[in-house]
């Protein structure tokens, strides 16, 4: 009987063992230790601890350890760790040098029972950008692991930010906002959208013309093209695995409606013709999309080929679903749970397979919204807002953990990863 | 005895470092070493999701109709915005005179002008539906326009979405304000 049980048990979590929407839930105490130690010998005590900061949090957002918090110090050639360290599964150990160049280099290795079992070195020239470092040894200590990749650490986000009524800023930063840099300034330029996966250009529009006008900047060289315009509105909602065709809310009537649009061909069509609202189509595959649509008098989230006139709705919940992002199987959309703004509970994010029937609630209090997925599906990224207090947040999808940093970077229009 | 052990770490400092002249400043960190106690810095934040339930109400905003958005061009200020519900852009009863009388002074004293309408939204949402809502909203004001008698021709859309409000307090009074179709002569 048993055996039986035991069995149907094992059937159970293998054939649910890989859908995201199920939840996996995993004992914070049964994650291997891991303390940090600082041997740094240059810069001063501000920066050592902004760096060690930075490390235990992107430490914390890999998921795999219990992070000890203590900034404890070091000498870094030493043998023996931290007295207090004594007991932990795994030392990682780290020293900031400034090299002759001012450039900043950093030696690391990780300590396990008394053995150094990792070594890597780092070197930027700019040691503003040290947060890349951190974020490049977490991926690295992720990948020693054996843990599946966490590629997306390394990528970059680009938002917009309102700085007063019909102006903006376009902003390039890291996956935790932390690094910030300007690279369109003045104007009214608004949903940026990465044009490629290597992220050397994005797309954004520009409302200073007299129609809303979709440009292309090269991130490299500053190089500016104008692709189209429309009357209304002209957003990019999505661009495709190989970068060659973009998908665009357009309204050259007024009527706001989605288009493909390929770059090679300088070609677009129109996939939606609802009377409505149909706006911020996902590729799903190269012939699926998924869109937001009111056509049942409320915005929700359905899907149809881009060949074929068909479409099906798909979520049942929530009376409000106003934005989604899709990555594979997966779709994550915003629900609208209150109609009061000054509830602990009015915007959260539900993630859907499009193989299951499963919903799952990925936050559970506050404003969330513009979750983006990684490029891999990993990991979905969102801002939050709860108690005046604005953070920006990482959902770990199989690891249940949701990640919250604070943002300093006022109203966030848009943003894509 | 100690004095050889002491040169040859200095000659391995030199060797290894390539003959650095920053290198003292390793010895002396590491003689100061573990002084301070260890200082725990913050928790990264995380959050527990429960699946609870919550409704969703339906809700009818309050109408706030008498504000004029201030322009440059006198008959500009002749006409006035108009103002919408919550999640609708379905021109309300209350603003039809309004439309009526904005369309007579695009056709008299504006006739010259290209017609610029500027939808916008409340702050409830920041996406794409957001800036398709107050498209519509302009679409609206642009058919109740053309059915008074102004040419299609001459009148052009732009939404904003929620980053042009004129009125920025978290209040119903305030949102109210900012759901609204703005007019602009364009020459």
């Amino acid at each position: 009987m048993k055996k039986i049980f035991l069995s149907l048990l094992i059937l159970v979590s293998v054939s649910f063992a890989s859908d995201a929407t199920i939840e996996v839930i995993k004992k914070v105490d049964s994650l291997p230790s891991l303390a940090i130690e600082d041997g740094s010998v240059s810069y001063d005590d501000t920066f050592r601890l902004k760096f060690f900061k930075t490390l235990v949090a992107d430490m914390n957002v890999i998921s795999l350890f219990n992070v000890d918090r203590h900034h404890r110090i070091v000498n870094y050639d030493d043998t023996d760790v931290v007295v207090q360290n004594k007991d932990m599964n795994y030392v990682f150990r780290y020293k900031l040098i400034e090299d002759d160049n001012g450039a900043l280099s950093i030696q690391t290795k990780l300590i396990s029972n008394e053995k150094d079992v990792f070594n890597k070195k780092y070197r930027i020239k700019n040691k503003k950008v040290y947060m890349f470092i951190s974020h490049a040894i977490a991926y690295d200590i992720n990948k020693f692991m054996g843990a599946p990749s966490v590629e997306w650490m390394k990528r970059k986000v680009v938002f917009s930010r309102i700085t007063s009524p019909k102006k903006s800023e376009i902003i390039i930063a890291d996956y935790t906002l932390s690094y910030q840099h300007v690279m369109i300034r003045g104007g009214f330029n608004i949903f940026p959208k990465w044009a490629n996966k290597q992220q050397t250009a994005f797309f954004y529009t520009s409302l200073d013309h007299q129609k809303p006008t979709l440009k292309y900047v090269k991130i490299t060289t500053g190089d500016k093209k104008t692709l189209l315009s429309s009357d209304g509105m002209l957003v990019c909602s999505d661009v495709s695995d190989d970068g060659s065709k973009l998908l665009l809310t357009m309204a050259p009537k007024g009527q706001p409606d989605i288009y493909i649009y390929d770059l090679g061909q300088n070609k677009y069509k129109r996939i939606t013709r609802f009377g409505g609202i149909d706006v911020n189509a996902q590729f799903v595959d190269d012939d699926k999309i998924v869109f937001v649509s009111n056509r049942l008098g409320y915005p929700n989230i359905f899907s149809k080929r881009i060949s074929t006139n068909e479409v099906e709705q798909m979520v049942y919940y929530g009376k409000s679903n106003s934005s989604c992002s899709a990555r594979g199987d997966y779709v994550v959309y915003k629900a609208r749970e209150s109609s009061s703004a000054f509830s602990r509970n009015t915007f959260n994010l539900h993630l859907i397979s499009t193989k299951t029937d499963f919903i799952r609630r990925l936050t559970a209090t506050g404003v969330n919204e513009f979750p983006r997925f990684s490029k891999d599906g990993d990991a979905i990224l969102f801002i939050k807002n709860y108690k005046a207090q604005s953070s920006l947040g990482i959902i770990r999808l199989n690891h249940n953990k949701n990640y919250l940093f604070p943002l300093k970077s006022g109203r966030i229009q848009s943003m894509d990863w | 005895m100690k004095s050889i052990l002491l040169s040859s770490a200095v000659v391995a400092l030199l060797v290894f470092s390539g003959c650095s002249s920053k290198e003292p400043i390793v010895d002396e960190t590491a003689n100061n070493k573990a002084e301070k106690p260890a200082q725990e810095v913050q928790a990264v934040e995380t959050e527990t999701v429960s699946a609870e339930n919550s409704s969703v109400m339906g809700e009818n905003a309050e109408s706030q109709s008498d504000t004029n958005e201030m322009s440059m061009a006198s008959v500009e200020n002749e006409l006035s915005s108009v103002y919408f519900d919550f999640d609708k852009f379905s021109i309300r009863g209350d603003m039809e005179d309004k439309v009526s009388n904005d369309a007579q002074v695009a056709n008299g004293a504006g006739s010259s002008y290209t017609v610029k309408l500027e939808g916008n939204c409340d702050e409830w949402g920041s996406d794409e539906y957001n800036f398709a809502l107050g498209l519509k909203r302009a679409s609206a004001v642009k058919k109740a326009l053309v059915a008074e008698g102004v040419s299609a021709n001459r009148i052009t859309m732009v939404s904003y979405g929620e980053s042009n409000p004129v009125c920025s307090d978290k209040t119903k009074e305030c949102w109210s304000k900012n759901r609204r179709v703005d007019f602009k002569l364009l020459p």
